[in-house]
Formats: structure tokens, C-alpha cells, sequence
């Protein structure tokens, strides 16, 4: 640049001064927009909005399936539940693959942190507000969807909406609830793997293997086992673990009927403690607590005395690990 | 208070590395304004920064930058400092208005006021046709001046250059360094590390000399710069016939690497010289005090340790 130097002046700054909290705000806001790919070429749009599209395809389905089947017996089916729909899509790992590293590497591998850090914020701000940006897009993309089949279903519902809003009350807390557990998890193991190196792929494909990795060998130690070894159809006074929310008998004419009162008992194999190694599952385990208040019965865990608190506890180590990586490695006075 | 504090204010400043003392039992106040700080690579010139923005921790002493114990609140150092590295320090895929402005959110200042500002800072380090487009398209004098402009975003009351000319080319560091100098004008005093003597000797007021993380020489440019009282003339190929004419009017001058230097010359042999070298009819190309360059200070003061306080 050999440009002249023209003499425009320097006006002073006199306005208002945030400290350390603006700061970190600043360093957030700055981060999500980097991982909306916002300010920046269109290629980098595409991977969020895409992932938008595909995590709320499903809500669309069921709220367009509700609408057209909303006078026949079918319209009791639930293609998907308010709980399957939490962690859908592997596209949200996916996701957290490609854009905590972007957030993070280039950072350090552009040298730019020296210059964060010559501002009034603190290495724990930087860790905050990267991990925070990534857990609120994550939460964003979550959750939108669910908005999206709430309002949807309670829109078409034949019994209308209050009735709806009523009978499903409990989701309001519920989905919140999970997705933000859901949204810190992938949050903090993506942003720490990705803190441990300057390059993107390197730290994408770390993230991906993680998980690949630990859903395989929990599979493998799992064993080869099926779900349900019997079904049957008992009368409630028979069972005595799990009940069902009831069973809907479709009989041979096409005619469906809801069955409350009567339990599906399922005969299954030893709970296994296996799924506690799978990271990109655990958040669904505490998902299903937040849900049912126990593990999913279909889930290999079910049936492992303390299984609920085993999967809390693994829970908070993986976010403890993660965020002490984050402070270790985001510590801004030299040691 | 802090108006009158100095730009900075060290005592018994020690950087131990395991290797290496990187900073060595600094004693040195240093007055605003703008201030050079000099040595050769390695002298302790980033250490000092790095601990003057509390990045890096004393092992001993005390650190004051603007009357703030850096210890103490490193924060509120950090919100009244701008910093330029040496290093390439910037996202290259961001435009320099957002790398700029989103650096002045992370000083503290609201978007609106930050966007405004880093257009204004773009504009005075001309950048204001460039700022729209990523920092990585570039030349070294385009990044040069996205660093500067960084660190004036948020309007400090001091910026910490880091050798603001290295890579540029003659032109380029000629404008850098008149942007430096212009720093002043708005009451933003400038710390400047570099190797280079002479970018000191140009734009500033005040010269602090590291070697080997001690103290070599602190004080005013002209201070240190007046000592020699010679003066240099160069008047082409016809030295001999100047020389001769000088010591008929009782001047000591000499040839010096194909220029005149008269030795002890006050205003009026300037006069002197003048007249002679019109007489002789002489073309003058040059006549200036010659000044000890900074280079023979440094020099002549390192090795030596410095009185404490300096010699401003």
C-alpha cells in the first residue's frame, strides 16, 4: 500500500466505556456471527443454515402428517415425540465438528489471541464467551425446531390449542431443559478438542472420531443384544417395573383403539454400564431424565441400579474436563 | 491524578525465563509522549510490553503504566493501551473494518460507536478505500497499518508499537512512521520498539536504550543527541579547498567519509560555513548538525550499566 496519507483529522473518543463484561459480550457476539458464517462469504452460510434445514425437516413432517390425518384414528400416531426429537440429528454433531474448531483455531493459529488479550478480558472470558457462543447456536438450532412442532401440532390439533398447550405442559420445561444440556455438552468437548490445535481439520476430525470412536466401542460392549427379546401384553397387575404410557391395538380391519391400563412388559438382557463411554449418546441418556425421570427402558442402561446418577456423574466429568482444557489452554498471563 | 502519572514507571524490573533473563533489574521512569524504546533483538523491548499489558508477570520489581500498578488492576491498563505486534496478529479472512471494529467492541466500546470509530481510525491510517475488503488479500504495509488502526480503535491513552515498520518497504515505513509521529498531535502517547535507531531519531522525544534486558540510557532525544557539537557539510567532490578555506577562518574541520566535518561549531560558524561556501562557489548540498547518531549513544553507553533513574 503506497496510498497517501490524508490528513482526516483524529476525533476523540468520548462515549460510553464497557469494562470486562462488554468485553466478553463483544468476543461472544463476535463468535456467533463467525459461526453463522455472518459478515462473511456465502460459503461459510451454508453449513448452519443447512443444519437449520435438516433439524427442523422432521418437525415439518409430523406438523404436515398431523394436519392431513387430523379427523382419523391414525392421527394418534406420534411419528415423533417432543423426547426423540432432542438430538434428532447427527447432523448436529456433525456440525459441532465444523464449526467449533472454525471458532477456535484461528485464533491461535493466526496469532490473533495476543491481540484479544490486550484488551480488559480475562482468559475464563474467552472460554466463556467461545464456549457460550457455541452452546447458544447449538441450543438456537435446537430448539428452533421444537418450537416449530410445538406450535405447529398445537395449531392442528383437533382438540384445540389450549387443550393442547394444557395436555402437554410439561414439555415447556422439559425441551428447554434437555437441549440445554444437550447444547453445553457438545459445546465444551467440541470447543476443548478443538483447543488443542491450530488446525481446523485436524480438530474436525478429532471431534468426529471421538465420537465415531466412543459410540462404536460402547456399541461393541454393549454385545450384540436385541432390544426386546419378548413383548407381550399383560394386565397392569401383573407388572412390576416399568409401565407403559399404553398400547394401541390396531386390529385386523384397520380400526386403531388406545389401550390405557395395559402395560408392554419387555424381557430384555443384562443392563449394561457400556453406553456411559459413548459421548455423543450421553446427553441423550440425560435427556431421557429430564423426560421420564429414569432411563429410557429400551435403553441398554435400563435396569443398571444407578444408572441415572452414573450418567449425571460421567456427564459433569466431560464438561469439567473440558472446561479445565479450555482454562489451562486459554490462560492469558504467561507462565 | 492519573493525567500527570508517566507513560511508565519500573523499579528493580526483573523477567527470569529459564533460559534466559529477559528483563534485568529495570529501573526507569519514562515521561508521555512519544517515547522510543530501543536494543537489538532479544533486548527485553517485548518482554517489557508483554508485561506492561499484564500478559506476562514480573518475577521481581514494580510495574506502573500510566499510574496504574499493572499487578494490581491489569484490566485498567488494558482498557487505556492499544498494542501493535510484531507478528501477524490478524484474522485474514475477516474485512479490516470488521477486524478493526469488532476489536474495538472488545475494548469496551458499544458496536455502533466501535463500526464509526474503526472507519475513522481506517480513514486516518489510509485505509478507507481498502477496509471493506479481508485482511488476507493484504501487503505487509496494508496489515501494518490494520494493526495500527486496531490499536488506536478505542481511542487509548497510549499505544505499545511493536517495530510498526518491519517488512515495509522505504516509502511505506516513511508513512508509518509519520503516522507515528502524528500520534502525539492527538494527545495519544506511543511507546515504539524497534531495532532501527534512526526511526527514533525521527519521531521521538524521548529514547529508552535496552540491552540485554538492562537499562543502557534513558532520556530526551535531543539531550542525548546534542553532545558532539559537530557539523556536516557536503559539498561534493571540492572537500580539500573547503577544509582549507575553514581553517583560514580558524575552524577545526576535516575530511570524514566524503563529507566536511567541522569540529566544535556553534551558530556562528555556521554563518562561517555558509559564507565559505559561497565564496568558493561551492555547491552546498548538505549542511547539518552533526549530531551523534543514536547508534554511537548506544554504542558508547552499552556494556555499561546505566545510573538508576536514568540520565533524563
Amino acid at each position: 500500500m503506497t496510498g497517501a496519507v490524508y490528513d482526516r483529522g483524529y476525533r476523540p473518543y468520548e462515549g460510553d466505556r464497557g469494562g470486562r463484561t462488554a468485553a466478553r459480550a463483544a468476543l461472544w457476539r463476535a463468535s456467533i456471527r463467525r459461526a453463522l458464517g455472518l459478515r462473511r462469504p456465502w460459503r461459510q452460510k451454508v453449513a448452519p443454515f443447512v443444519l437449520l434445514a435438516i433439524v427442523t425437516v422432521p418437525a415439518v413432517v409430523n406438523v404436515g402428517v398431523k394436519y392431513l390425518t387430523r379427523n382419523t384414528p391414525a392421527s394418534d400416531i406420534e411419528f415423533i415425540t417432543y423426547r426423540d426429537y432432542v438430538g434428532v440429528s447427527n447432523a448436529l454433531l456433525v456440525f459441532v465438528a465444523l464449526t467449533a474448531p472454525d471458532i477456535i483455531c484461528p485464533d491461535r493459529r493466526q496469532r490473533v489471541l495476543p491481540l484479544i488479550f490486550s484488551r480488559p478480558l480475562r482468559g475464563v472470558d474467552y472460554v466463556a464467551a467461545k464456549v457460550g457462543a457455541m452452546a447458544a447456536i447449538l441450543f438456537a438450532f435446537s430448539f428452533l425446531p421444537q418450537v416449530v412442532l410445538f406450535v405447529g401440532q398445537m395449531l392442528v390439533s383437533p382438540d384445540g390449542a389450549l387443550t393442547y398447550l394444557r395436555d402437554n405442559a410439561e414439555v415447556l420445561w422439559q425441551v428447554p431443559a434437555a437441549v440445554a444440556l444437550l447444547a453445553l455438552f457438545y459445546a465444551v468437548i467440541g470447543v476443548a478438542i478443538a483447543s488443542l490445535t491450530t488446525r481446523r481439520i485436524i480438530a474436525g476430525a478429532s471431534i468426529v472420531g471421538l465420537f465415531l470412536v466412543t459410540s462404536i466401542t460402547s456399541e461393541v460392549l454393549v454385545g450384540p443384544r436385541e432390544h426386546v427379546e419378548s413383548m407381550s401384553v399383560v394386565a397392569p397387575d401383573e407388572v412390576e417395573g416399568d409401565r407403559g404410557d399404553g398400547v394401541i391395538v390396531i386390529s385386523p380391519d384397520g380400526t386403531s383403539q388406545r389401550t390405557e391400563g395395559f402395560v408392554v412388559r419387555v424381557d430384555r438382557s443384562d443392563p449394561s454400564a457400556a453406553p456411559l463411554l459413548n459421548v455423543a449418546g450421553l446427553p441423550l441418556v440425560l435427556r431421557d431424565l429430564v423426560f421420564l425421570g429414569h432411563v429410557d427402558p429400551g435403553h441398554p442402561m435400563s435396569g443398571l441400579a444407578g444408572g441415572g446418577a452414573m450418567a449425571v456423574g460421567v456427564y459433569a466429568l466431560w464438561v469439567v474436563a473440558g472446561l479445565a482444557v479450555l482454562v489451562h489452554r486459554y490462560h492469558e498471563v504467561e507462565r | 491524578m492519573t493525567a500527570v502519572a508517566p507513560l511508565l514507571r519500573t523499579r528493580r524490573l526483573t523477567k527470569r525465563y529459564p533460559e534466559v533473563t529477559a528483563v534485568d533489574g529495570l529501573d526507569v521512569e519514562v515521561p508521555r509522549g512519544r517515547v522510543g524504546l530501543v536494543g537489538a533483538n532479544g533486548a527485553g523491548k517485548t518482554t517489557l510490553f508483554r508485561m506492561m499489558l499484564g500478559l506476562s508477570l514480573p518475577s521481581e520489581g514494580e510495574l506502573e503504566v500510566l499510574g496504574v500498578d499493572v499487578g494490581r488492576d491489569p484490566l485498567a491498563v488494558r482498557s487505556r493501551v492499544g498494542f501493535m505486534p510484531e507478528h501477524d496478529c490478524l484474522p485474514l479472512d475477516q474485512t479490516a473494518a470488521d477486524v478493526v471494529a469488532t476489536f474495538g467492541e472488545l475494548s469496551g466500546l458499544p458496536p455502533r460507536a466501535a463500526r464509526q470509530r474503526a472507519s475513522d481510525v481506517l480513514d486516518l491510517v489510509g485505509l478507507d478505500e481498502a477496509r471493506f475488503r479481508p485482511v488476507g488479500g493484504f501487503s505487509t504495509g496494508m496489515r501494518q497499518r490494520t494493526k495500527l488502526a486496531q490499536a488506536l480503535v478505542a481511542d487509548p491513552e497510549l499505544v505499545l508499537l511493536d517495530e510498526p515498520t518491519a517488512g515495509l518497504d522505504p516509502m511505506g515505513r516513511e508513512e508509518m512512521l509519520a503516522l507515528v509521529a502524528r500520534l502525539g498531535t492527538f494527545g495519544i502517547s506511543v511507546l515504539l520498539a524497534t531495532h532501527l535507531l534512526d526511526d527514533v531519531q525521527q519521531v521521538c522525544d524521548h529514547v529508552v536504550m535496552l540491552d540485554a534486558g538492562r537499562l543502557v540510557v534513558s532520556g530526551s532525544t535531543s539531550g542525548l543527541l546534542e553532545t558532539t557539537g559537530t557539523l556536516v557539510v557536503d559539498v561534493g567532490p571540492e572537500r580539500a579547498a573547503l577544509v582549507a578555506a575553514l581553517a583560514a577562518k580558524g575552524l577545526t574541520a576535516a575530511e570524514v567519509n566524503g563529507l566536511v566535518e567541522v569540529q566544535g561549531a556553534d551558530d556562528a560558524a555556521l554563518d562561517v560555513v555558509r559564507d565559505v561556501v559561497a565564496d568558493l562557489g561551492l555547491p552546498l548540498h548538505r549542511l547539518t548538525s552533526g549530531l551523534t547518531s543514536l547508534d554511537e549513544v548506544f554504542l558508547s553507553r552499552a556494556g555499561r550499566p546505566a545510573a538508576p533513574g536514568g540520565t533524563s
